[in-house]
């Protein structure tokens, strides 16, 4: 299949079930707001290291947000709800709580299962915090240098997709690298997706396990472009970059649009010689995007 | 069509409906439903001696029509369903109701919501005294819902609240929030003396340009424009309260008190 001149390969993502979590956050203007933002979506870029993966979601106008002030959705996938209510909780209350101005809301008001945030949060108030419910919700309002630390009791949580991908060939790096760009900008238009590496990219793709027993994944050798004739190679001939775009979503449609978008973009941009997935079949997880089949549809 | 009752013999001393709730009115047919007990003064009466009914109570809503002053405990006790005054209520309206709504047009008396625990109360016009009170010899009054005056309402509102809300959109009266353990009451319009005298816990906020005087027991923390009230703002405007544009900016000085209790309570006023 072709996309312009951009070969796309024959294969299929392969995604697994995870858990999240959307938190609204808000702040005094947008320079808070970002500095919150990228304090707590940071190093949350693949639960093969991390607590959890994490990522802006969206930003939102002042008139959607529950206070009025500008905000943001952030979205954090782990395996269960223990791990996100550890994870999250961890990460309201260094990042967040820590950012000057700040508030957070649940961003799932009608999901079925709940995490608490606030409930653990509070006793950093040592006392002195207070509870308020309002519109039949219930927030912690915990004393702080510049005021009030407000956040919501407990958030939402329910069942995610995580590992949605493609990988990106190009001729040159530059290359690769403008496509990443506009990939991961395209994806970003695209509701109910995060992409939670750096700049929304990972050049260090990973494939399952490793020669080295204690490591659960190591360099996905495949894409490499240095290890081409050691190896046997997924690799355009002509490619000497990959990377891969890792998405994670609230469903398969989900991550279906941000795939979709992400190929376009990255098919239109210049030296793109060919657009693959990563798999590992069929054994990590039971969520195959078949590129073929989501471009055509 | 709710099931509609219309004051035709107007009380000439104080009618109690107790106990006629949507959902005690649903297990009664229209006919019996007309011999549903009230007391009339020192006597017991029947509903049918002084309302016509008609409609249905299918959808649990009842719908009141005349002017009720003289009819009291409306909507107590309710826990589901509708109640619709058309015009003035008397006193006890919707007292120790778990939940439902009920909405008043007229005025309603005394002791609105006293030691209501769940549900809303709107009220277009103004209240007696004691909303969402305890009653004399109680521990505590309201414990939960929420309860909205557009109008004025009498004094000590609040008194001994352990939880929910109330906000008054008019004048209030003295002492809100006395004796009160928890819970919030917004004031928008003009007030009266000693706001929350002996107040354990709980939030006062004055909304309005009328700055109460506190009494000596209460100590200024700061000002600030606290991230919560934008919420509650929000939330009774949701409710059918005017709230004004402008107190999405307004700050707030924030002052501790009942010393002489915990000192825990906070009343926030207005700055202008």
């Amino acid at each position: 299949m072709q996309l312009g001149s951009t070969q796309i390969d024959d294969t299929y993502a392969e995604a697994f079930r995870m858990r999240y979590a959307r938190l609204i956050v808000t702040a005094h203007d947008e320079h808070w707001l970002n500095a919150a933002a990228d304090s707590t979506t940071g190093y949350a870029t693949s639960v093969i290291n991390c607590d959890a993966e994490a990522g802006v979601e969206a930003f939102i106008e002042r008139d959607a947000t529950p206070d009025g002030r500008p905000g943001a959705a952030l979205m954090f996938f782990a395996f269960s709800n223990d791990a996100l209510a550890k994870s999250v909780s961890n990460r309201v209350g260094q990042c967040i709580m820590t950012c000057p101005s700040t508030a957070v809301y649940n961003g799932m008001p009608g999901a079925d299962e709940m995490i608490p945030l606030g409930k653990h949060v509070r006793f950093f108030g040592d006392g002195f915090q207070k509870s308020k419910q309002i519109g039949g919700i219930r927030y912690w309002r915990i004393p702080v240098m510049d005021g009030e630390f407000l956040v919501e009791e407990s958030v939402g949580v329910a069942k995610g997709i995580a590992g949605g991908n493609f990988i990106l060939q190009a001729v040159t790096r530059e290359a690769a690298l403008d496509a990443a760009r506009a990939s991961s900008a395209a994806i970003a238009n695209i509701p109910g997706v995060i992409t939670p590496f750096p700049g929304g990219v990972v050049r260090s793709g990973s494939k399952v396990g490793s020669r080295y027993k204690k490591l659960k994944a190591s360099t996905n050798d495949e894409f490499c472009p240095g290890l081409r004739g050691r190896v046997e190679t997924r690799l355009h001939p002509e490619a000497n970059a990959a990377i891969e775009v890792v998405l994670d979503g609230v469903s398969e449609d989900a991550i279906t649009a941000g795939m979709r978008a992400g190929i376009h973009a990255a098919a239109a941009t210049a030296g793109v010689i060919a657009i693959s997935a990563g798999n590992y079949g069929g054994t990590l997880g039971k969520f195959h995007f078949h590129l073929h089949e989501l471009l055509s549809s | 069509m709710p099931l509609t009752l219309e004051l035709t013999n107007s009380p000439g001393v104080p009618l109690e409906v107790e106990g006629l709730t949507p959902r005690a009115a649903a297990e009664f047919s229209s006919q019996d439903l007309r011999k549903f007990p009230v007391q009339h003064g020192n006597r017991k009466a029947a509903l049918g001696d002084f309302f016509s009914i008609s409609g249905s109570v299918n959808d649990l809503e009842l719908r009141f029509v005349g002017d009720l002053s003289g009819v009291h405990w409306i909507g107590a006790g309710m826990d589901e369903g509708r109640v619709f005054v058309e015009e003035n209520a008397g006193r006890h309206v919707g007292s120790e109701m778990t939940g439902g709504q009920i909405e008043v047009r007229g005025d309603v008396g005394d002791w609105l919501g006293g030691e209501m625990h769940g549900g809303e109360i709107l009220v277009h016009k103004n209240a007696g005294h004691l909303v969402g009170a305890a009653y004399r010899g109680s521990r505590c009054g309201m414990t939960g819902g929420t309860i909205i005056v557009r109008g004025a309402a009498g004094n000590e509102i609040g008194q001994a609240m352990r939880r929910g809300t109330i906000a008054i959109g008019g004048r209030s009266g003295d002492m809100p929030g006395f004796n009160m353990l928890a819970g919030s009451i917004y004031l928008l319009g003009e007030c009266g003396i000693r706001p929350g005298g002996s107040m354990k816990r709980g939030t006062i906020a004055y909304l309005g340009s009328h700055a109460p005087e506190l009494l000596p027991t209460f100590r200024r923390a700061g000002t600030d424009r606290p991230d919560f009230l934008q919420l509650v703002f929000r939330d009774l405007a949701a409710r059918g309260l005017a709230i004004d544009d402008e107190l999405a900016n307004a700050r707030f000085t924030l002052y501790h008190g009942d010393l002489v209790e915990l000192g825990r309570g906070e009343i926030l006023v207005r700055e202008t």
